[in-house]
């Protein structure tokens, strides 16, 4: 996030889009809901009618794939109409005119034709976000224009064109100033509890920690000084989805899983298990028997958060310490202590010379200070700094508070480049074969590949199986009733659950989470067309069909 | 940097004997609560709009006859406030007194006992039971659901639950209804949780100053002075909600948010607050396992095996001891290490992958991606960011 988490709850509009906040981010719903009963404005655009719509004062339902237009309708509108921050524009971006030109095509008659959005909706939701207007109640600030924040998660970037609709969100909020300040913003909700910290320390094909490039001869040389290493490896590594095609032509011959279940998680199930059964080695280190540590070769059994010490860094930035809480159970021992021996046996059977102690640290506390230590934007940080309420990177001295509020004064680049951006369409449109679109997440109760919140007594008795959510009509056209058992096919394999009619989803989209390993929605998704800059696959729009199998 | 904005001119009050300044729309309990002047409360709570409904709060202001409740009074320019006197004592005790009168004493059998604020103010107040007729109005017990049990008989009708679950959660679950004595936090017809809105994210718990609402987790597994707590942060999404866990024994009993400031302050979701049971499952993994048919071939075991051509998806309930046997770390580390040197060494560098983990830890992530990129020398290294 550019902006931090509290400062949601005194914005004047919030526009969400691909996040479905009450849900996968509920805590952060909650700061929806107090700014929206104070009276701000919730503008959310979404293919689904997700619960936060309950407190939304506009609801754009687009059709899945066909939200690009709509964000560029809104930005032919507010530039149209004179409601641009022409100041802001002038004094701290470039490149205006070049993407004022690209959306010139875009508006909003254009926009409702794509995505089924009336063009009243479009025009208003233009004004009130880049006037930052309330809908009632008295503005938290002075200024003459109000603030505007946006929230987006991965509904905006499982695209084939994620990179392009997150520079869309970043053209918006800059064409309208809403940066730099609080409660403004582009905000990224991140799904995980260190999803932000695994990028910041270098779990990334293409840099190292600190987001330092992996092709930089200089970032190699000086980490390589900094790790006695002999040198680094400077091409750009393969990322997951890449790595299992690499895997199944026999490139890719060892895969070391460190706590991630792929059998669930990542698209295209089938091609997924065939790349791992294919392997040499697979190594899956875990809390549980997931589903992919089935097929492992060797199985590490690793302690679980709740039994660790060490950091974590949230959605905004925030580097926090864990207390371990509960002891890991049999021999299972933190992830970093079973690293380190594995790390060090590898030297020995590699004969490589090194000091006998390289890959030993005493505590957690020691990685973190050698990490500081590479890691420029966490360079003013320790343990007893981070006690209490964390750090937000970047914070690269001792003496730095951390930054609540990115981009301020200047971007990270000095001026904020505005991207002229095209619509694309969805890599998979529906057709005859398979005439609904597919849309995957995660419902309240469940947590990504199930391992953990199935296995919760109390969060297993509310959702304890899995279902399909399908639009009455859809269901209709198959015979298909409440509950009743269904069959959902795509070009990549076939899922058997239960149908669940509701008007969440409009006609022609169908929603299925991705927790239940009995009806893996992942079965279903594809791999062929990822983001070209991001590698993210399409997750939320493949074509299927559904079946009544007593029909 | 801007905060929210506040008028340039600021108030002077004096409050106890001491003169402070405050914005304007400040109410007494807030100024007095920033000079860490705590006034008795039961309605009143930080994050949640004023009831004003306790009178517990009540404060004598200067010139005016009458005391007013702290929580909903404005400051004003030379507002002169005294939080504590004998009258003041009196009408608090009196208020007391009453709830009492409607409330079980059975504080040495109740789980919230050492941490009830009526019990709290009970011992303030000098007060071991009730000078009005005792008659505990409402009965109802309602333990419909795994997550909390709705103990009618200790609410005080506060409206605390009701406020957060309107303001704060959005859930609007619970309102009060019935008049006078029949009055009662309910969902509609008093059904199950289940069949409202409610999304069990236990705010309500929570906030609750009394018994009326509490964890079923917790239920006969101790008393509050005999919890160990400690705070740590929530492993699910990527909020990073701070969590304090009550454990007895070494074993949770119940989880709640851990304070104002976090992120989070008292609030969580219903994955954070209730969800941890996960971690004392007994499908844990607790020793390193070698699958059969590589066991076979070390000759760890004497049972041939091979992995089926079913998915595991397609198992309803597989068991990991079917295909895996188990051994010691000595054993599992150096089969990696040999077979993870044999690929480096026939088939370079790039033919391994390692997928960090965006559960795991900074220092985990950052050792796993030294490990690859030091010790095999790739940059093959990616986690789940895009999954």
């Amino acid at each position: 996030m550019t902006n931090s988490i509290r400062e949601i709850r005194d914005a004047d509009c919030i526009l969400i889009t691909g996040s479905n906040t009450a849900e996968s981010h509920p805590v952060i719903g909650y700061e929806v809901v107090r700014a929206a009963r104070r009276g701000a404005h919730v503008i959310i655009i979404d293919p689904r009618r997700i619960p936060m719509v309950d407190h939304a004062t506009l609801f754009l339902q687009v059709k899945p794939g066909t939200d690009i237009y709509v964000f560029l309708a809104i930005m032919h509108a507010i530039i149209r109409e004179g409601w641009a921050d022409e100041a802001f524009i002038a004094e701290r971006t470039e490149g205006f005119d070049d993407f004022k030109a690209a959306v010139e095509q875009y508006t909003p008659e254009y926009a409702s034709l794509m995505s089924g959005v009336p063009v009243e909706q479009i025009e208003a939701a233009a004004r009130i976000y880049a006037l930052g207007e309330r809908d009632a109640g008295d503005s938290s600030y002075d200024d003459a224009r109000g603030r505007s924040t946006i929230l987006y998660a991965m509904g905006i970037t499982q695209r084939s064109n994620g990179t392009d609709m997150v520079m869309t969100l970043a053209n918006l909020a800059m064409l309208c100033g809403h940066i730099g300040k609080r409660s403004t913003g582009v905000n990224p909700l991140r799904g995980q509890s260190n999803v932000q910290g695994a990028c910041d320390v270098g779990c990334l094909v293409n840099v190292f920690p600190g987001y330092q490039s992996v092709t930089d001869a200089g970032a190699r040389e000086a980490l390589a000084q900094a790790w006695a290493a002999d040198g680094l490896p400077g091409n750009v590594g393969l990322t997951i989805v890449e790595a299992m095609h690499a895997a199944s032509e026999g490139k890719v011959r060892a895969v070391y899983v460190m706590g991630e279940n792929p059998m669930m998680s990542d698209p295209n199930t089938t091609h997924v298990e065939r790349a791992l059964r294919g392997l040499d080695l697979l190594v899956v280190q875990d809390i549980f028997p997931s589903d992919t540590a089935y097929l492992a070769h060797v199985i590490l059994p690793a302690a679980a958060a709740l039994e660790k010490d060490g950091t974590i860094t949230n959605t905004e930035r925030r580097v926090q310490v864990l207390q371990p809480v509960l002891a890991a159970p049999g021999t299972a021992i933190p992830d970093w202590q079973i690293i380190s021996q594995l790390a060090a046996r590898l030297d020995a059977k590699m004969a490589r010379e090194r000091d006998a102690d390289y890959w030993h640290y005493d505590s957690a506390s020691a990685i973190f200070t050698e990490l500081a230590r590479v890691t420029p934007i966490y360079g003013g940080m320790n343990y007893n700094r981070l006690r209490g309420e964390g750090l937000q990177w970047p914070c690269r001295t001792v003496d730095h508070p951390g930054t609540p509020i990115l981009h301020v004064d200047k971007f990270s680049r000095g001026r904020g480049k505005f991207h002229p951006i095209a619509a694309h369409d969805p890599a998979e449109q529906p057709d005859e074969d398979y005439p609904l679109v597919l849309t995957t997440g995660r419902v309240l109760y469940h947590y990504h590949t199930g391992t953990m919140t199935r296995r919760s007594e109390p969060l297993a008795w509310r959702e304890p199986r899995g279902y399909i959510e399908i639009n009455a009509e859809d269901a209709e056209r198959v015979s298909l009733e409440d509950g009743h058992a269904v069959v959902v096919k795509s070009r990549r394999g076939t899922v058997r659950t239960r149908a669940k009619i509701s008007d969440r989803v409009p006609p022609g989209t169908v929603f299925l989470a991705f927790h239940w390993r009995e009806a893996a929605a992942n079965i279903l998704t594809q791999d062929f067309a990822l983001d070209p800059i991001a590698k993210i696959p399409e997750y939320k729009v493949c074509a299927v069909r559904v079946e009544n199998p007593r029909a | 940097m801007d905060s929210p904005s506040g008028e340039p001119h600021m108030l002077n009050i004096v409050i106890d004997g001491h003169a402070i300044q405050v914005q304007p729309g400040t109410t007494i309990m807030e100024a007095a609560r920033a000079i860490r002047i705590e006034i008795p409360h039961l309605c009143y709570h930080p994050e949640l709009s004023i009831s004003g409904g306790c009178r517990l709060c009540v404060v004598e202001i200067e010139g005016r006859a009458d005391p007013v409740p702290s929580c909903g009074q404005a400051c004003q320019e030379g507002m002169v406030i005294r939080t504590q006197s004998e009258q003041l004592t009196e009408l608090r005790r009196e208020i007391v007194d009453l709830l009492m009168a409607d409330h079980p004493l059975d504080c040495v059998i109740c789980e919230k006992a050492g941490k009830c604020q009526l019990q709290k103010y009970a011992y303030e107040y000098g007060l071991a039971k009730t000078s009005h007729k005792a008659h505990v109005s409402r009965t109802l017990y309602q333990d419909d659901n795994p997550f909390f049990i709705r103990d009618h008989k200790y609410c005080i009708l506060c409206s605390r639950c009701v406020r957060a679950c309107w303001e704060i959660v959005g859930a609007n679950a619970i309102e009060i209804f019935g008049r006078g004595f029949t009055s009662h936090v309910a969902t509609p017809f008093d059904g199950p949780m289940i069949d409202s809105t409610c999304v069990f994210c236990g705010s309500c718990v929570q906030v609750c100053p009394t018994a009326a609402l509490m964890p079923v987790s917790r239920a006969g597994k101790g008393r509050e002075w005999e919890m160990q707590r400690v705070e740590t942060i929530c492993g699910y999404c990527g909020v990073g909600c701070k969590i304090e866990y009550a454990l007895k024994d070494g074993a949770i009993t119940y989880a709640q948010g851990a304070r104002e400031e976090s992120v989070n302050g008292d609030f969580l979701c219903t994955k954070g607050r209730y969800g941890w049971d996960f971690a004392t499952s007994p499908d844990r993994l607790t020793r390193p396992m070698i699958r059969r048919d590589v066991a076979y071939a070390l000759g760890l075991t004497d049972e041939p095996w091979q992995l089926p051509e079913t998915s595991p998806l397609e198992v309803r309930k597989p068991k990991i001891s079917d295909s895996f046997i188990e051994t010691d770390w000595d054993t599992a580390l150096n089969l990696v290490a040999d077979k993870l040197a044999d690929i480096v060494q026939s088939h370079g560098h790039d033919a391994v992958m390692g997928l960090a983990s965006a559960r795991c830890t900074n220092e985990e992530n950052y050792l796993f991606q030294k490990f690859m990129r030091v010790g095999v020398g790739t940059n093959n290294v990616d986690h789940c960011a895009r999954l």
